[in-house]
C-alpha cells in the first residue's frame, strides 16, 4: 500500500542550530503512530514542516502522492491534514459552535448540522453557544478535538493530546482516536506521556536532536538501549 | 430589545430624511459631516476592528478618492454622484496594490507599512501638479448642492454599516475574527487568511474613498494638505475605539459622542486636540480596550449584533 | 534625468550614503532592541528622536551648550523617560495583542507631538553649530554630517560592545530569544524590559540631538525617522542587531543613489517603494531575521 506520508531529509535550521536534520519517516494509512523524544529532539519543529507552519530548508514532504513542502497551511488543510496545537488555540471570542463553523466551506445547514454532531459526540451540545474562551481547559481541547474533524481528514496530526487533562477524558479522546483508525484515518501524534504512546500507537519514530533514532512497535522501542539513554542516560 | 430597535431605526432613519427641510445651511454641514465620520470609523472597524490588522494611513483612500473623483469631475466632466463612486473604486484599487504585498505580513509590519503610505500618496498628489494641481491644490466647479450632499452622506454611513452587520452576522465575519483571534490557528483550520484579509481590506478603502469625494465635492477646493491629514486617520481610529471596534454600532457611537464633543467643546480647545486623542487612545486601550459597547456587551452579556 | 553620471558622482553618492546611513542605523537600532526583546512597535519612536533634538536645540539656545556635548543630557534625560513610559504604560500591554502596543505607542507618540507643539511652537528652530564642508579631492564632506556619522558610528559601536560584552547586554540578548528562556536563568524580564525601552530611547534621542545640527527641528520631525526605522529593521531582520547596522547603511545609499535620478520630492517616496519590494520579495530580511 502507498504510503499516506512520507517525508525524505528533512532539515531545518534556526539561525545556525539545525533542529531537525535529515529525519526520514514514512507512514502508511489507517494506522496510528507516535512521535517521541526528548525536549529539543524536533518533535514540534517537524510537525510545524509538516503542516507548512515552518518550511523546510531542505527535503521532501509528500502527502498522498503530492509534495506539500512549502504550501501554506490552509492548502494542506483543504488537501486533507488537520492538526491540533500543543497549546490549546481556540477561538475565544467565538462560540463553540462558531468555532466548529468557520472551519468548513460546506453550506451553512450542513455544516451546522456536522458540528452539532460532532458536539454531541463529545457531549458538548448544550456549551454550543458558550464562547470558547469560557470553556474549562479540557472543553476546549474537546473542541479543539473535535474542529479537526470538522472537514473529515484522512490524516490528523494530534501536539501533545494528553497535556494536562483528566484521566476520564483522556481515555475518551483515545478511543476518539481509535475509532478514527477504525475508520481508516491516519494518527500522529506527538507526546510525552509514555502510557498514552505505548497503549495507542502502532508504530513509534524516536527523535533525537534532530535525527531519527529508532523506529518501531513501542514494545521494540520501550526496550532499545539507544532509546533509554537518550531520554535517562548522558 | 430585538423589538424596539428596528422601529426606532426607522424613526431615526426618518427624523434624519426629513431634517434638511428643517435645518439651517450650517445645520445640514454639520451634520453631514457627521455622517462622513461614521462611514470612516466604520471603514476603519471594518479592518483593524475585525481583523486586528491595525491600519495607521486610512486617510489616504479619503484623499485618494478626494482627488480621483475631482479628476474625474474637472478633467472628464463626469457628475458628483459618479465621480464620486469612482474615487470609491479607485481607493478599492489601492487598497488591493497595497494589501496584496503588505498583509501578507504579520500586523505590527503591516501597520507600520501603512503609516508611510499616505506621506507617499501626499507626495504623489504633489508631483503630478498636471492632473491634481499640485501644490496649488484642485479646484471644482461652484455648486451649491450640500443637501444632496448630505443624503448621499448619509447614504453611504448607512450602507457601511449595513455591510458591517451583514459581515458580522455572517461565516466571513467569523472567519476575519478568527484572524484577529488566533491567525497562525485560523491558518492551520483552513483559512486562507491572505485572501480574507485583502476582502476586508478593499471594503474598508471603498466608503472612504465615496466619502472623500463627496467631501471634496461639497468644499469646492482641494489640496494634498487638505486631505491627507494625519489628524483625520487619528480621529476616525479613536472613534471606532472608543465606541468599541468589532461591534457593529460602536463606531456609531464612538463617532457620535466625539463629533458632539468636538464641536461643542473642543472647538475652543483646538491646540490640545491631538493631545487629548492622545491620551483617549492610550486610556481606551489601558482601560477599555473594547470600547464603551465592548464594555457594555460584557457586562450584560449582549449578542455580537450589536 | 538626461544628466552625465560621473563616477565621482557615485562616489559622492556612497560616501553621503554611508554616513548617512550610520545615523539610520543607529536610531533603528533602538527601536530594533525594543521590538526584539518585547515585540512591541515603539510608534514613538519619531517623537522620542524629536525631544531629543529639542533638547540639544533648547540647551544650544539657553547657554550655548555644545551640541555634541548635550548627547550627554539628551541620552540619559530620554532614557528616563523611555523607562517611565514602559513602566507606567507599555508595561500594561506587552503581553496583550500586539494591536493594544501599536495603539498604545500611537497614542503617545501623537500626544508627544502635540504636547511639543504646546511646548515649543511648531515655529521652525535650527542649531547654527557646524556648517560647510571638508573637500577632498572631487568629493565634498558636510561637517555636520561627517561628526553625525562619527558620533553615531562610536555610539552604535559602544551599544553592540554593550550587548555582546557586559552581563546586561547578554541578559537583553537572552531575553529577546526567549523569554521564558531567560526567566528559567534567574533573569529579572520586567527590569529588562524597563532598560530596554531606555536604551532605545536614548538611542533615539541620540539621533534628534544629532540631526539637531543638520535639518530645521519641528515637533513633527520625528515621523519619519519612525518609518525609516522600521524599513531599516525590515531591511536587516527583524531581532538581528548587527542587520540593523547592515540595513541602516543600505537606506543610507539607496536614498543618495535615488536623489541623483529623482527630485527631492519624489525621494520621500523612495523608502516607502523600497519597503513594499523587500517585503514582497525577503520579509525576514536581508540577513536572517525572525518575522
Amino acid at each position: 500500500m502507498a504510503p499516506i506520508l512520507e517525508i525524505r531529509s528533512v532539515v531545518k535550521r534556526f539561525g545556525g542550530v539545525a533542529a531537525v536534520s535529515g529525519v526520514s519517516l514514512s507512514l502508511e494509512p489507517g494506522r496510528i503512530y507516535g512521535l517521541i523524544g526528548p525536549n529539543g529532539s524536533g518533535k514540534t519543529t517537524l510537525f510545524n514542516c509538516i503542516t507548512g507552519v515552518d518550511q523546510a530548508d531542505e527535503g521532501e514532504i509528500i502527502f498522498k502522492g503530492r509534495r506539500i513542502d512549502g504550501l501554506k497551511p490552509h492548502r494542506i488543510f483543504h488537501l486533507g491534514m488537520g492538526r491540533t496545537f500543543q497549546v490549546i488555540r481556540v477561538f475565544p471570542e467565538l462560540t463553540a459552535l462558531e468555532n466548529l463553523l468557520v472551519v468548513t466551506t460546506a453550506g451553512y445547514e450542513e455544516a451546522r448540522r456536522r458540528a452539532e454532531e460532532l458536539l454531541a459526540l463529545v457531549k458538548l451540545e448544550r456549551l454550543a453557544g458558550e464562547f470558547a474562551g469560557n470553556l474549562s481547559y479540557g472543553q476546549q481541547k474537546l473542541v479543539e478535538f473535535i474542529r479537526v474533524l470538522m472537514t473529515d481528514p484522512e490524516m490528523i496530526l494530534l501536539d501533545e493530546p494528553a497535556a494536562g487533562v483528566n484521566r476520564t477524558l483522556l481515555n475518551e479522546l483515545l478511543d476518539a482516536v481509535r475509532r478514527l483508525r477504525d475508520q481508516g484515518k491516519t494518527v500522529l501524534l506527538v507526546e510525552h506521556d509514555m502510557k498514552v504512546v505505548m497503549g495507542l500507537c502502532e508504530t513509534v519514530f524516536v527523535l533525537d536532536h534532530g535525527e531519527k533514532l529508532a523506529e518501531g512497535a513501542p514494545g521494540v522501542i520501550q526496550a532499545d538501549e539507544r532509546v533509554i539513554e537518550a531520554y535517562f542516560g548522558r | 430589545m430585538k423589538r424596539w430597535f428596528p422601529a426606532a431605526l426607522l424613526v431615526l432613519a426618518v427624523g434624519l430624511a426629513l431634517y434638511p427641510l428643517q435645518a439651517t445651511g450650517y445645520g445640514v454641514r454639520v451634520m453631514l459631516q457627521l455622517f462622513m465620520w461614521i462611514a470612516l470609523a466604520q471603514s476603519w472597524n471594518l479592518i483593524s476592528g475585525l481583523t486586528g490588522y491595525v491600519s495607521f494611513g486610512h486617510v489616504v483612500f479619503f484623499g485618494t478618492g478626494a482627488y480621483a473623483s475631482s479628476i474625474l469631475i474637472v478633467t472628464l466632466g463626469w457628475a458628483w454622484p459618479l465621480a464620486c463612486l469612482g474615487g470609491g473604486v479607485v481607493a478599492a484599487v489601492l487598497a488591493f496594490l497595497i494589501g496584496w504585498p503588505c498583509l501578507r505580513l504579520k500586523g505590527p509590519y503591516f501597520a507600520i507599512a501603512t503609516l508611510g503610505l499616505n506621506e507617499v500618496m501626499r507626495v504623489v498628489a504633489s508631483y503630478y501638479e498636471g492632473l491634481t494641481g499640485g501644490g496649488n491644490g484642485l479646484s471644482l466647479p461652484t455648486l451649491h448642492a450640500s443637501v444632496e450632499i448630505y443624503y448621499a452622506m448619509g447614504l453611504v454611513a448607512a450602507a457601511v454599516t449595513a455591510v458591517t452587520y451583514v459581515i458580522v452576522t455572517s461565516r466571513f465575519g467569523l472567519r476575519l475574527m478568527t484572524i484577529r483571534e488566533d491567525e497562525v490557528a485560523a491558518e492551520a483550520m483552513g483559512i486562507d487568511t491572505l485572501r480574507y484579509k485583502l476582502y476586508a481590506f478593499l471594503l474598508s478603502a471603498a466608503a472612504p474613498g465615496i466619502v472623500g469625494g463627496l467631501s471634496a465635492r461639497d468644499q469646492g477646493y482641494i489640496e494634498p494638505l487638505s486631505v491627507f491629514p494625519l489628524i483625520m486617520t487619528i480621529t476616525m481610529i479613536v472613534m471606532a475605539l472608543f465606541g468599541g471596534k468589532g461591534t457593529i454600532w460602536g463606531p456609531v457611537l464612538g463617532a457620535a459622542l466625539l463629533f458632539a464633543f468636538q464641536e461643542v467643546v473642543w472647538a475652543r480647545f483646538i491646540y490640545l486636540h491631538q493631545l487629548l486623542f492622545g491620551a483617549i487612545i492610550v486610556g481606551v486601550v489601558l482601560l477599555m480596550p473594547r470600547g464603551i459597547l465592548g464594555v457594555l456587551q460584557q457586562k450584560y452579556n449582549l449578542p455580537r449584533t450589536i | 534625468m538626461g544628466v552625465l553620471i560621473t563616477p565621482s558622482m557615485i562616489g559622492q553618492v556612497v560616501i553621503s550614503g554611508l554616513l548617512a546611513g550610520s545615523l539610520y542605523a543607529m536610531v533603528a537600532l533602538g527601536l530594533g532592541l525594543i521590538f526584539g526583546v518585547m515585540r512591541v512597535l515603539n510608534v514613538a519612536h519619531g517623537p522620542l528622536l524629536m525631544m531629543g533634538a529639542y533638547t540639544t536645540f533648547w540647551l544650544f539656545q539657553w547657554i550655548g551648550f555644545n551640541p555634541y556635548l548635550s548627547l550627554l543630557v539628551s541620552m540619559p534625560l530620554l532614557f528616563l523617560v523611555g523607562v517611565a513610559l514602559q513602566r507606567f504604560l507599555v508595561r500594561r500591554v506587552v503581553d496583550a495583542p500586539e494591536l493594544s502596543s501599536l495603539l498604545l505607542t500611537f497614542g503617545v507618540s501623537i500626544a508627544l507631538v502635540n504636547l511639543a507643539q504646546l511646548a515649543f511652537t511648531s515655529d521652525l528652530r535650527a542649531v547654527e553649530y557646524l556648517t560647510g564642508s571638508f573637500v577632498v579631492g572631487p568629493f565634498a564632506l558636510s561637517k555636520p554630517r561627517l561628526a553625525t556619522c562619527g558620533f553615531a558610528i562610536a555610539i552604535t559601536l559602544g551599544a553592540f560592545v554593550f550587548l555582546r560584552s557586559t552581563r546586561l547586554g547578554k541578559a537583553i540578548r537572552a531575553v529577546s530569544q526567549s523569554r521564558e528562556v531567560a526567566q528559567v536563568c534567574g533573569i529579572d524580564v520586567q527590569r529588562i524590559h524597563l532598560i530596554t525601552f531606555g536604551l532605545g530611547s536614548a538611542l533615539a534621542a541620540a539621533g534628534g540631538s544629532l540631526v539637531a545640527v543638520m535639518v530645521a527641528i519641528q515637533p513633527e520631525m520625528g515621523q519619519v525617522y519612525t518609518f525609516k526605522s522600521f524599513l531599516v529593521i525590515v531591511l536587516g531582520g527583524a531581532g538581528n542587531y548587527p542587520g540593523a547596522l547592515l540595513g541602516g547603511l543600505l537606506l543610507g545609499l539607496v536614498e543618495q543613489l535615488a536623489s541623483l535620478f529623482l527630485t527631492s520630492q519624489v525621494n520621500e517616496a523612495v523608502a516607502y517603494v523600497l519597503l513594499v519590494v523587500v517585503l514582497l520579495i525577503r520579509p525576514t530580511g536581508l540577513l536572517k531575521g525572525r518575522v
